[in-house]
């Protein structure tokens, strides 16, 4: 054929090529290992099998906590739709045999639930919004900015943070009780009422005196002279107002950074802002805008999934706060909010044999109306809430 | 300073209008920037000195005082000396026995909380299927888990307390809320006897593992701190240790933990300030029972001033804490 015609110049060039495409071909079929083979290298090795061990390990572990985690709240749902008898029924334990929405229906009838949800999602919102903003704002001037007794004021931060709700609780009411600031105002209608004792009184100034001398021995101190009538401390406190059973008192702590774990957001608004570089305000004050339009239009739009954790977890605790609307609403007349309507509604009757697991059972139905609207908005904001922890950069 | 400014006008007099001006500019600019500093604290100095510091002097003037209310409006403050302190140690019969037991629950509870925290962020923190639900999972008790929740377990569990004195028989259901249902505590302790060390630590991790859904439901926060944390830890050191052969025990020891031990220091501080002021707390329970109980008189006053020296025992308390641990930690920017 061909090879005939070729010369030998071109023979041995053929042959070479060939020997050179055998080769070839031979090297690729020993890359080219047998699939069984490719699969015991992958699978069968030391590494793989620790990888998957711990992998097992790590889901049966996270799985049986997540269980710990979300059973107690299982049983209360579950526990929630049974009716009387399956509380009587030993071989209900979960699931009810005859489920109902009788106790749903009493409690939203009997305790008011709508109102005290509508009264809640409006006290929650605004004390929310209004710490979210302070908190940030606050932690703004602690990070960014250098100032006298910044260290102090610091401190004091950490120190509503530390005095346990108990401790103040007393002064707590008796502040909103009488509410006045300083005892200043209630130190000028002592002073006007004590001119006005003397110069009102019909026989002039000495039997002003001789009254409140005795209005005073009448109080336990005895002997004042004058001046100490006038500007005595006073000991009986007048008052601008009672703010009790309005939304004053949360507005009032809200507005001031004072509120539940106030301290805590502030503090880690403060890491925050600290882990944020000092070049993007730079460079908005070269661009000619002040302190406060960076802030607000640079640094807050910046901090938002921050903020959204910390609205997240104000608006959560506040919601089922039980300490400050308890002692702030003593009249539940005025404004029903979620934590009163746990009781037992009287629609449904609970004097049978299994009496106190049936209104457990109740209070438990209670807990969970109060948290379903919580945990809708849980569904929707944990990602930002947990990002925005991450991203926080919190150190010590 | 003001020396250095004296002599450097003497010397060059032409140059020091300049720098002079200068100097009045920049310095304008520091106050400046300290009352933009003072404006944005402002919110809470202002609360803090009108508010809460008028509070905390009148706390303190409440716990050595008697409150009587007027009735015309206002109230008359009498002074009692000592005697709510004295009260409170000598002849209340259970409030040293419940500051001692809040003590030795905290000793107990805030190794448990911090260490399984860590542990629990440390594995939310590797990559792998499912993370983003266990993690919501997981941090679902720092959302629902207060107030009014524990409240009502609270409620349940001293119905159920009362029926079983009543003699009635509790039912299954209630158990629900305690490890007991969940990890049978009998079968652990015969383990732990057959592995035959010392009786403390059995009964430590068993009550442990009795207390597993508190300790859980009282670590979130925490768990996220340290999260936040370990995010921070860039990958590059991670990687490095890699190539260098280091198993991820060692990593764990040599990396993780040296560089989260801040953390730990705060975490630490959060859950002792957390417990201490949480309502499930033995002290805080007890104050409340006074509080509501009508058989004590001048229980307001009295509850003051034993929170008041609990006040004074968790500052210490928190001192060594903070003391102790703040030599062991390491932080990688000095500065900070």
């Amino acid at each position: 054929m061909d090879t005939s015609a070729m010369t030998k110049q071109e023979l041995k060039e053929y042959k070479k090529q060939l020997k050179r495409e055998e080769a070839i071909r031979k090297i690729k079929s020993q890359e080219k290992t047998p699939f069984l083979m490719r699969l015991r290298y992958k699978y069968l090795t030391m590494y793989f099998a620790k990888k998957v061990l711990w992998s097992l390990f790590r889901f049966v572990l996270l799985v049986g906590i997540s269980y710990i985690v979300l059973f107690p709240y299982i049983s209360k749902v579950a526990s929630s739709f049974m009716s009387k008898e399956d509380f009587t029924n030993v071989k209900v334990l979960l699931i009810a045999m005859n489920p109902t929405l009788d106790t749903y229906e009493a409690i939203i009838s009997d305790n008011k639930y709508f109102e005290a949800l509508f009264n809640s999602t409006i006290l929650s919102l605004l004390c929310a919004i209004s710490q979210t903003l302070i908190c940030a704002i606050v932690g703004y001037g602690f990070a960014k900015f250098k100032f006298r007794f910044k260290k102090l004021l610091f401190v004091c931060v950490i120190l509503t943070m530390i005095v346990p709700h108990e401790t103040i609780q007393l002064s707590l009411f008796m502040k909103f009780r009488y509410f006045d600031i300083w005892g200043i105002y209630g130190g000028i209608q002592h002073l006007i009422e004590n001119l006005g004792a003397i110069f009102s009184h019909p026989e002039g100034v000495s039997a002003g005196y001789e009254v409140l001398e005795n209005a005073f021995v009448d109080v336990g101190v005895s002997d004042p002279g004058f001046f100490k009538v006038l500007f005595s401390h006073p000991t009986t406190v007048h008052s601008m107002g009672n703010m009790l059973n309005s939304y004053w008192p949360f507005a009032i702590l809200s507005l001031t950074g004072l509120a539940i774990k106030n301290g805590l957001f502030i503090y880690i608004m403060r890491q925050y802002f600290n882990g944020v570089p000092d070049e993007l305000e730079e460079a908005a004050y070269v661009d000619g805008a002040g302190t406060i339009k960076t802030f607000g239009k640079i640094i807050l739009p910046m901090a938002l999934p921050m903020m959204v954790t910390i609205f997240m977890f104000s608006f959560s605790w506040q919601w089922s706060d039980t300490f400050y609307t308890s002692l702030f609403f003593t009249n539940q007349k005025t404004a029903i909010l979620l934590p009163n309507i746990v009781n037992i509604p009287s629609s449904l009757d609970t004097d049978f044999v299994a009496k106190e697991t049936y209104e457990a059972a109740i209070r438990n139905t209670c807990g969970i109306m109060i948290l379903i609207p919580l945990v809708v908005i849980y569904m929707f904001a944990q990602r930002t809430l947990i990002e925005g922890v991450e991203r926080s950069g919190i150190t010590g | 300073m003001k020396n250095e400014i004296a002599i450097d006008a003497k010397n060059t007099a032409p140059k020091t209008k300049v720098s002079r001006k200068e100097k009045r500019r920049s310095r304008s600019l520091d106050v400046q920037k300290s009352r933009m500093g003072w404006l944005f604290v402002a919110p809470f100095l202002i609360g803090f000195l009108l508010i809460y510091l008028p509070m905390i002097v009148e706390s303190i003037r409440f716990s050595f005082g008697e409150i009587s209310i007027q009735p015309g409006g206002g109230y008359v403050l009498l002074d009692a000396g000592w005697s709510n302190y004295s009260y409170a140690l000598s002849t209340d019969p259970q409030f040293t026995t419940t500051l001692i037991g809040s003590l030795t629950d905290l000793a107990f509870d805030v190794p448990a909380i911090v260490i399984f925290s860590l542990f629990m962020a440390v594995l939310l923190n590797q990559k792998m299927r499912g993370r983003a639900i266990f993690r919501a999972i997981f941090f679902i008790p720092v959302i629902v888990s207060t107030g009014i929740i524990e409240s009502i377990d609270n409620a349940n569990i001293t119905a159920q307390n009362m029926e079983q004195m009543a003699g009635g028989g509790g039912s299954d259901l209630e158990g629900a809320n305690s490890g007991a249902q969940i990890l049978s505590v009998m079968d652990l302790t015969s383990l732990f006897r057959g592995m035959q060390i010392g009786a403390g630590i059995v009964e430590y991790v068993v009550s442990l593992v009795n207390n597993v859904y508190n300790i859980v439901n009282k670590s979130g926060v925490q768990m996220l701190i340290f999260l936040a944390g370990l995010q921070s830890i860039s990958p590059a050191i991670y990687e490095s240790c890699h190539i260098d052969g280091a198993s991820s025990w060692e990593t764990f020891w040599k990396i993780t933990f040296p560089m989260i031990s801040p953390m730990i220091l705060v975490n630490t501080i959060y859950t002792v300030i957390d417990s201490f002021t949480s309502q499930s707390n033995r002290m805080m329970a007890y104050l409340n029972t006074l509080n509501e109980s009508s058989s004590l008189k001048n229980a307001d006053v009295i509850t003051t001033a034993m929170s008041w020296m609990y006040f004074l025992v968790v500052i210490l308390v928190l001192a060594i804490v903070a003391g102790v641990f703040s030599a062991y930690v390491f932080y990688q920017r000095k500065d900070v």
